[in-house]
């Protein structure tokens, strides 16, 4: 098993209390029940967990140009974290007295508010609405800590987050069971359809 | 290099392996022509595809890897170009149908004479096709029949005489098509199952399609749908005719003493250079890559690129643009449940029409908001993060939809493709510059396509509805015509209407630079009809001048 965290115990602690902050728990799991933290130490590691097999039997290894620039955004990515888990301390010690692990909720909200309108001053940001595709590493690190509390929460769980597919529990996306439903192509959406599009589709289709 | 043999000449090279190419490959080598396909990815089988949102949306799995093929844009040549993955599509055998959901409207009749009906229009480069819907419509049908489509012939009240039917019937209703249905219905206007590149059942010796949740934006594990890489590349293998080379990055075509290309120059997957020597060329790259391969290859007869006497090639590029008015509903639509794009359409506002301030109009049909799926879907105003963020995906990610459209960006002198001065790719080359400024009939055309699609959304009983309207173009569509324009003069246009180069002979583009306007529908059928009346006329004029 390659090594599948990156952070030291107090860069953890803080960001996996952020991570509570972006998806917190209420009557229903959120970021701390889902381990969004191990999805993103996972994907800070290296480049041994960027992309599953598609049956779910393991990671693909990158070779080439394909894993120089892995090792350069997981690097880029880093820096960010590092930096940004910093500056959040620094918020919250100069806000609060304490760093940013040891606020109340309310207090850590305030600081993730804080630094957030500091870096819209710079660069990044979001999007164009409905833009399909977004550039992880243009973000500041608040809107990436967003995106990436996010995709712990609602990726396939073999990346590590989304546990007990509670992510997806809380949404109500049923989802296959697993990526080798999808890739055997046993999985199938036809049940959502209208009503009666799925008994018309597999009867058209000699029950299939 | 040194212990590399060159590679024996053959009939025709083709440089790109997507939908256009793989086209031209199947009629060229179905007809008995040798031929040599040049990829600059890799050739991927389904079993590499998977279910996979984050890999594939979100890390580039599939889109280009901004690191290695950065673009760079700007709004007017006098603006500072940054960079950005502007107008992406996958680059790989299959190109970018391997994992798009594939609308394939046909044309109308009057795109192929817009600036006779509406124009001119001051600030374009309006311009009428060379040929007409009816030269097109055989190979329409063909396209249809051999690729692959499911739909409803005859529903889109506007489209034009067809020759034949679909060969298969729609693909079943999903609750967003329902909902779109119920809305056109109410307000009289005409709707239509939209036409998609899947087989609602088998067809061809093929199974019917898989419907998954993963399919737009997706590989497709399955090999049910129908795309480039899972119909025309096989059939063109299947001749023995076909070589197809993957990860063959073609970075020059050079000429001969006479003018005419001599060979594609490119970079095998060890680095080294190798020459294709061919008697035809094929440009099937896309057309903001086609245009960049024209740039790239300049020589002393052309300085300024290849068939670029006229200082056309990359200019008048049209993109579209994808934008939406979303709606949310009290019952349940699933807007996931294939994909989020097993569609309804409505070419109800595509025709042009004199009363409205602005020319022509454009393609709208429902879908799920973005990629509907967990990661990705968003309501256009919804908090990033925090407790309303969590109650918002609780509460509408099951019960949201959009009503899109297809822009029908106008083209102009200035929006162009060129070679960026200081940005490279991976391979040490100079990336694709995009200059682009949306004409003021573009934003006005989409302000009222997209509050028709929110009296849709309205009309079908949504509770709350949002528009999203385009201020800008920016690409998110990946759709892209118009580098290398097709027509009669050589004083106007790149390509004659058999997308041939003017100034070389041996060379043709057949993916959507040929196209002089970009119409207001999704291009990629009309881009392999097109494609396959080049091919077959190649055939026909095989050992003549042409």
């Amino acid at each position: 098993m390659s090594k599948d965290t990156f952070f030291d115990a107090h860069q953890r602690a803080t960001v996996e209390a952020a991570m509570a902050r972006m998806i917190p728990t209420d009557h229903e799991p959120g970021a701390r029940e889902a381990r969004t933290i191990d999805f993103v130490e996972r994907y800070l590691s290296g480049i041994d967990f960027i992309y599953a097999r598609p049956d779910g039997s393991g990671f693909e290894t990158l070779s080439g140009k394909q894993a120089q620039a892995w090792r350069q955004r997981v690097g880029m990515l880093q820096k960010t974290y590092v930096e940004g888990i910093a500056a959040l301390d620094a918020v919250a010690k100069q806000t609060f007295g304490a760093p940013f692990k040891a606020l109340s909720e309310r207090q850590q909200d305030e600081a993730l508010r804080a630094l957030e309108r500091r870096e819209k001053g710079g660069a990044g940001g979001d999007g164009p609405a409905l833009q399909q595709t977004l550039t992880e590493t243009e973000l500041t690190f608040v809107p990436l800590l967003a995106l990436h509390t996010r995709q712990g929460f609602y990726a396939d769980p073999i990346y590590g987050g989304n546990g007990e597919r509670a992510g997806w529990k809380v949404i109500g996306f049923p989802g296959p069971a697993s990526l080798m439903e999808v890739f055997t192509g046993r999985y199938s959406a036809l049940p959502w359809f209208a009503e009666g599009e799925e008994q018309k589709y597999r009867e058209a289709n000699g029950g299939e | 290099m040194a212990n590399k043999k060159k590679p024996p000449r053959t009939e025709a090279c083709i440089i790109g392996a997507g939908a256009s190419g793989a086209a031209v490959a199947k009629v060229l080598t179905e007809n008995g022509v040798r031929v040599v396909g040049l990829e600059k990815g890799p050739w991927r089988g389904r079993e590499t595809f998977g279910g996979d949102e984050l890999a594939n949306i979100n890390r580039y799995n599939l889109w280009p890897d901004p690191l290695l093929d950065p673009r760079t844009t700007r709004a007017t040549a006098a603006d500072q170009p940054r960079v950005e993955l502007f107008c992406p599509v996958p680059q790989m055998v299959g190109g970018g149908t391997v994992h798009w959901q594939g609308w394939l409207p046909r044309f109308t009749p009057n795109d192929f004479r817009l600036r006779t009906i509406a124009g001119p229009l001051k600030g374009t480069s309006l311009a009428d096709w060379p040929i007409s819907y009816d030269e097109l419509e055989p190979y329409y049908a063909k396209v249809e029949w051999a690729f692959g489509v499911s739909g409803l012939a005859g529903a889109n009240a506007f489209e034009g005489r067809r020759s034949r039917g679909y060969p298969c019937p729609p693909l079943p209703v999903s609750r967003y098509a329902e909902k779109f249905h119920k809305g056109c219905a109410a307000l009289g206007w005409n709707a239509f199952p939209t036409p998609q590149a899947a087989l609602s059942r088998a067809h061809n010796g093929r199974k019917s399609t898989v419907i998954s949740a993963f399919a737009q934006q997706h590989g497709d594990p399955t090999g049910t749908r129908s795309s480039a890489l899972n119909v025309f590349v096989p059939d063109a293998v299947k001749t023995g005719r076909y070589e197809l080379r993957p990860e063959a990055y073609v970075r020059e075509l050079a000429l001969d003493a006479n003018g005419r290309i001599k060979a594609a120059i490119y970079e095998d997957a060890d680095g080294d250079l190798i020459e294709q020597e061919a008697d035809l060329f094929f440009l099937a790259c896309g057309a903001v890559e086609s245009a960049r391969l024209m740039l790239m290859s300049k020589s002393g007869r052309f300085p300024n690129g290849l068939a670029n006497g006229s200082d056309l090639v990359g200019r008048n590029v049209t993109f579209h643009e994808y934008s939406a008015a979303v709606g949310v509903f009290d019952d349940p639509i699933y807007a996931w449940a294939g994909g989020g794009y097993v569609s309804a359409s409505s070419f109800q506002f595509y025709e042009h029409d004199v009363s409205r301030e602005f020319i022509s109009g454009g393609h709208i049909a429902c879908a799920g908001v973005g990629i509907p799926l967990p990661i990705n879907w968003r309501l256009p105003d919804a908090p990033a993060w925090g407790a309303a963020a969590k109650q918002n995906d609780r509460d509408h990610f099951n019960h949201t939809m959009a009503v899109a459209m297809v822009l029908h960006d106008m083209p102009r002198h200035d929006n162009r493709v060129e070679l960026d001065d200081n940005v490279k790719d991976a391979w040490g080359l100079p990336v694709a510059r995009i200059t682009t400024q949306a004409h003021e009939n573009d934003m006005k055309q989409g302000r009222f396509l997209i509050d028709r699609g929110a009296e849709i959304l309205e009309a079908a009983g949504a509770k709350r509805v949002q528009k999203v309207y385009a201020d800008r173009v920016t690409g998110n569509c990946s759709h892209q015509h118009g580098t290398a324009r097709m027509g009669d003069d050589p004083a106007t246009s790149v390509l004659n209407r058999w997308c041939r180069a003017h100034e070389v002979d041996n060379l043709y583009a057949v993916d959507g630079s040929p196209f002089p306007t970009g119409t207001g529908a999704n291009p990629t059928l009309t881009i392999m009809a097109n494609a396959w009346r080049v091919a077959e006329r190649v055939v026909e004029g095989r050992g003549s001048a042409n």
